[in-house]
């Protein structure tokens, strides 16, 4: 009983970890694509409900903390969620280049 | 009485962030001082499949049964893709612009950051747009 318990278990777990893509956005790419720079900020919730998405806010300040008084070019934006089992992860990855001087 | 309770836990429990999509623009650092600006609009969102569906969980009998069918034509009605629930003006975000440019009149603004979100509560919601960025002195 506990074994067959167990394994349906881990099943729902392993095949429940699944991520989707809801958005994605892209600005103009510099030429120059040396000091590529990456910040990713998200959130846990419990059956999706979630109260807040200011974690968001904490990527675009992340970005800017890598790149002071720099500019930061070609930013490719994801917004993503992984399901794990009864919990959800939101992600928003945002990678870009910043250009020095 | 219980049904009620329920009902008033479940919207409660339901009063979720929602958040649709991101877009994260260019910042530039190197201009000058950075002053931050956070314009957002925002347009009630009405689900009536949602709506009927309640209807038939608070009744019972007939009544119930009308609810369902008005729930499933109703949910027929609105199938397909879309974002958020349905809203009676699609020209809520119009204006974000013309509020942008109120919160920085000079125009030279960099870190524009717009965001699609949603506070739902149940079968209403406020369907919004949110901008924020920085304005350049």
């Amino acid at each position: 009983m506990f074994k067959k318990l167990f394994v349906s278990i881990a099943t729902c777990l392993s095949l429940s970890a699944c991520v989707s893509l809801n958005s994605v956005s892209l600005t103009q790419i510099p030429v120059e694509r040396d000091n590529s720079i990456t910040a990713t900020s998200h959130s846990w919730n419990f059956l999706g409900i979630a109260f807040s998405n200011d974690f968001v806010d904490e990527a675009i300040l992340d970005l800017k903390s890598q790149c002071a008084e720099g500019k930061l070019e070609g930013i490719l934006t994801k917004h993503q969620t992984t399901a794990y089992f009864l919990v959800l992860k939101r992600e928003v990855i945002a990678t870009g280049y910043c250009q020095q001087g | 009485m219980r049904q009620y309770f329920a009902i008033a836990a479940f919207g409660l429990l339901t009063a979720c962030a929602r958040l649709d999509h991101v877009q994260i623009g260019e910042i530039d650092q190197s201009q000058g001082t950075l002053i931050p600006f956070n314009v957002q609009v925002s347009q009630f969102g009405f689900e009536a499949a949602a709506a009927a569906e309640l209807g038939r969980a608070v009744s019972k009998g007939r009544t119930a049964e009308q609810f369902q069918q008005l729930r499933d034509i109703l949910a027929l009605m609105n199938m397909g893709p879309r974002t958020g629930n349905p809203v009676y003006d699609d020209e809520y975000a119009n204006k974000v612009m013309d509020y942008i440019y109120a919160e920085c009149p000079t125009g030279k603004m960099t870190g524009l950051t717009s965001v699609r979100e949603a506070k739902a509560f149940g079968a209403v919601s406020g369907e919004i747009v949110r901008l924020s960025g920085y304005c350049i002195l």
